[in-house]
């Protein structure tokens, strides 16, 4: 099926912009340089893909522009008509065919010219030619202007047209001006219609949509019509004209009973009878409006007459064989106070609906429809019963299960114990404890000052145990000392005491010297070079100084010798000796010793020492963390912090001075 | 209002917003600095357009204000003299100059012998033999060199046929010739495309006359019966000069300037 939408129509430049649009991309898309050194052939070649690409743009842009409008005979008639009404077809099609002969002259000035160009033999009258031939498409296109214009006028409007489907279910509204057309609309609809209390508010067709039945219906509400020959007519009353003549619709003629509208309801009849032949075929309803101002009970007798006239002939618009059915064709309602207004919707849905299916079934397709439809009624085959089969088990599994007591829920409790509001369910017996009677009992918040929730910890009861077998092994340890100093011979005397205390000091100090010496030099002793210019400080000379002070000096030059390196061949010599075992051993000693020097020992942060307080090193972790954050500085006048975004140099010298201006150098 | 005007419909419905004429305001007094960012900024083709359209727009901007100033201030007439106006009572007088009209007739006299027309081209940029004509290859090997090629817009009459490529010397390629000319009648200031008849003549040489070549100067004969001009006896014309102004090869067309 066709849609109409005119939204997609591409945007139509005006002439002066079209023209450097595509001169533009002339220049972006085909080659810039080119010299009078190149081969001929080469120039030739470069200018007449100018030529030749100008034109194809030319050609595809305003291809689209002819593609894109519609054509007036191509589209549904109701579209033709309206847009002739509202842009005049001749002028439409003129300016689409001044903007056909204008892409055929411009295909006409690219040939003429690309065989021109074959016979240039320099750069110079290449160029001429280029240019003369660029320049007279840009005159062509120039010369079209007003009908790109046009066109573009054009295409902001119909961008704009409602969108109206022919085809579907469509109920028309249509009568005098300032009847009541668009205030329906708006109670049947969320088209949201503007109403005034002057006559032409609605100056074109506008659309909305109603449901009945579960179907959609499309409510179009039309400009007001007077009664006056057809020449006469302007294009605001032509809209509507050229909807009643084109959509297959219920017809809605709203009468204006109450005369406030400023013309009488014979002035309405006379209207109603001379567009009388845009019903034909169309379910029509007459709608008497405003009888919260004027019922229909009190008319005249003479307007009753000319209304029952335009009854009997609203009934006349659909041939029908046999007795013409009375109701729906003249309704009444106030679109003030509502009355009657879904009434007068309902009724023509239901009309339009009614002919719609009459038309379908008179129409040869029907039978394609009808074919889809089936339903299927089996006959018996035979008069044997043939129940349906449950096996023995699952029955009696249900009745097992319907035996079977229900769980209690906390519903059947709130309602055994006086409903809602009244019972209060209790959480406490749920509670998981080691006693069931412990459940009722109540736990304080406050305890000799102190805040409960504090002190609780979900695995007090292990950690006490743990505590207490802690405890038990201390004091058996503490037992088993207590054996040991009882039976031993160690009881000090206070001179030893004193004795005691000087040796741990001396320790103390010596391991305290020695880690200041581990710290450095990877906890070699050795003298740097800048402190031994003269080298003194020579093993030999300590093996001497030591044997002067009466020590036996080779235990420690050996120990020198095996961590300095040496040299290799003297080692393999040394080697080539003998002494492995020695080697050996020493050499094992030596791994062991340089571990236990360079291995930095310290415990992570996070391990929990007891005594600390803390009870994991989650928790540990966690208190570092807080305490760091404490001692950070908040940034609490929100100056400038370490996580803004930096630039360093705002304004960096080299980009900002010198003679260089604008664009990069590539772009220049 | 139709149904698509929502903008116009909230604005009826609601109004604008308050700070709408402030906003119009500020947005118009910022479209000098804006236009002026952009003045600096473009570069190539697009500010060259830049400049164009703005040097108009100014250039009219000062003319418009210039009226205004004019009609608000007062100029003094021009009281110059026109040049041989006559005070009303000598109007009727005859008085020609004898001398001059002497001298018009010999000046006529010379100009005759000197030439027939007086052309609004008289002078012509000389073309050598080297620029009118490509020295085309022929024979088996390509070692003969005795055939011409045209490289000018020429022109043939309708019943041309070439001769046998065994004697055709002068090549004049079917892609450079021409039947039509932009004709400008000087003193209707219009521009006809009118049929060409012949080469009348052409200032390089007479050879190019007899080749039909077309340059800039050269004298042709157009056909001005769609003019509808007539002779003194009443004859409609239907053959009349013209003096090519264009240089027909490079621009793709022929522009000439009829004599009258």
């Amino acid at each position: 099926m066709v849609q109409y939408n005119f939204k997609k129509i591409t945007v139509v430049p005006p002439g002066k912009d079209f023209i450097d649009i595509i001169l533009s991309r002339t220049q972006r898309q085909t080659p810039t340089v080119v010299h009078k050194g190149y081969a001929i052939k080469r120039i030739r070649q470069f200018y007449m893909r100018k030529v030749r690409y100008t034109q194809q743009n030319f050609y595809e842009k305003l291809s689209t522009i002819i593609d894109g409008f519609p054509r007036l005979d191509d589209i549904h008639p109701f579209y033709g008509d309206l847009l002739h009404v509202l842009y005049n077809k001749d002028h439409y099609k003129l300016a689409l065919g001044q903007i056909n002969t204008a892409r055929n002259i411009i295909a006409k000035i690219s040939m003429d010219y690309l065989r021109l160009l074959k016979y240039g033999d320099t750069l110079y009258r290449c160029k001429c030619l280029k240019v003369a031939a660029l320049g007279r498409m840009c005159t062509v296109l120039k010369r079209i202007t007003p009908s790109l214009a046009y066109l573009e006028q054009i295409r902001q409007h119909m961008a704009r047209l409602p969108s109206i489907d022919p085809n579907t279910r469509t109920i028309l509204i249509c009568g005098y001006p300032n009847v009541g057309k668009s205030s329906f609309m708006n109670k049947v609809t969320r088209a949201d219609v503007d109403v005034q209390p002057y006559a032409f508010t609605t100056k074109s067709l506008f659309v909305g949509h109603a449901d009945y039945k579960y179907l959609r219906y499309q409510v179009i509400d039309t400009p007001g019509i007077l009664d006056r020959p057809f020449e006469d007519r302007n294009i605001v009353e032509m809209c509507s004209i050229t909807a009643l003549a084109h959509l297959r619709a219920a017809v809605l003629f709203f009468l204006d009973i109450s005369g406030s509208c400023g013309y009488t309801i014979a002035q309405q009849a006379a209207l109603f009878h001379s567009i009388k032949s845009l019903f034909m075929n169309k379910p029509v309803v007459i709608v008497c409006n405003k009888t919260d101002l004027q019922p229909l009970d009190g008319l005249s007798e003479e307007d009753m007459k000319l209304v029952m006239e335009m009854k009997a002939e609203a009934m006349k618009t659909i041939p029908q064989g046999g007795d013409p059915n009375e109701e729906g064709v003249l309704l009444t309602m106030s679109a003030l106070t509502d009355e009657g207004v879904m009434a007068v919707k309902n009724a023509a849905c239901e009309r339009l609906l009614e002919q719609r299916v009459d038309i379908k079934m008179k129409s040869k397709k029907i039978n394609e429809c009808l074919n889809r439809f089936h339903v299927a009624l089996p006959k018996a085959r035979d008069n044997r019963e043939r129940p349906t089969c449950i096996p023995q088990a699952v029955l009696e599994a249900e009745a097992v299960a319907a035996a079977k007591e229900k769980e209690k829920l906390e519903r059947d409790l709130e309602n055994e114990n006086g409903g809602a509001g009244v019972y209060s369910a209790s959480i406490k017996k749920h509670y998981i404890l080691a006693n069931d009677e412990w459940k009722e009992d109540i736990l304080p918040e406050i305890l000799d000052g102190h805040n409960v929730a504090d002190f609780l910890d979900p695995d007090i009861l292990e950690r006490c145990e743990e505590l207490e077998r802690e405890e038990g092994l201390r004091l058996e340890e503490e037992a088993a000392q207590d054996a040991f100093t009882i039976d031993g011979h160690d009881e000090l005397t206070e001179e030893q005491h004193e004795i005691l205390g000087k040796i741990r000091k001396k320790k103390a100090m010596l391991i305290q010297e020695h880690r200041m010496k581990k710290s450095t030099a990877e906890s070699r002793p050795i003298v740097p070079r800048k402190h031994d210019k003269d080298r003194k400080f020579t093993t030999k000379r300590m093996g001497r100084q030591l044997s002067s002070m009466g020590v036996d000096p080779t235990a420690a030059v050996n120990r020198l010798l095996s961590q300095s390196r040496g040299r290799k061949r003297e080692r393999s010599l040394s080697r080539a000796d003998g002494d492995d075992m020695e080697v050996d051993g020493q050499h094992s000693d030596k791994k062991l010793r340089t571990r236990s020097w360079s291995r930095f020992q310290s415990r992570p942060m996070e391990v929990v020492v007891p005594g600390e307080g803390l009870r994991d090193s989650a928790q540990k972790k966690k208190a570092i963390k807080k305490s760091r954050d404490s001692v950070k500085k908040r940034n609490k006048q929100a100056r400038r912090g370490e996580a803004d975004r930096v630039i360093p140099t705002l304004r960096p010298k080299h980009l900002f001075s010198g003679k260089r201006g604008i664009g990069k150098t590539s772009r220049r | 209002m139709p149904q698509g005007d929502y903008i116009e419909l909230h604005q009826k419905r609601h109004g604008r917003r308050l700070d709408y004429a402030d906003r119009k305001r500020k947005r118009e007094a910022r479209e000098v600095h804006e236009r002026s960012k952009q003045a600096r900024k473009l570069l190539g083709a697009k500010g060259k357009r830049f400049a164009k359209k703005r040097y108009a727009e100014k250039a009219q901007m000062k003319k418009t204000l210039k009226m205004h100033d004019e009609s608000a201030t007062r100029n003094k007439v021009d009281d110059d003299v026109q040049e041989g106006a006559i005070p009303p009572y000598l109007l009727d007088r005859d008085h020609t100059i004898r001398a001059k009209v002497l001298s018009n007739t010999i000046k006529q006299k010379r100009k005759e012998k000197v030439g027939k027309w007086d052309v609004p081209l008289s002078k012509v940029r000389p073309v050598a033999e080297e620029e009118m004509f490509k020295v085309v290859r022929s024979g088996i090997h390509k070692t003969k060199q005795w055939k011409r090629m045209v490289t000018k817009a020429t022109f043939v009459g309708p019943g041309f046929t070439r001769k046998p490529p065994k004697y055709e010397r002068f090549i004049r390629p079917s892609g450079l010739r021409f039947t039509k000319a932009h004709v400008t009648h000087p003193e209707l200031k219009c521009t006809f495309s009118l049929d060409l008849i012949s080469v009348k003549k052409n200032p390089n040489g007479s050879m190019y006359t007899s080749l039909g070549v077309m340059t800039r100067g050269t004298i042709i004969e157009v056909n001005v019966s769609e003019l509808g001009l007539v002779t003194p006896a009443g004859k409609v014309v239907w053959g009349k000069y013209a003096q090519v102004t264009n240089d027909p090869e490079n621009d793709g067309c022929i522009n000439a300037v009829l004599l009258v």
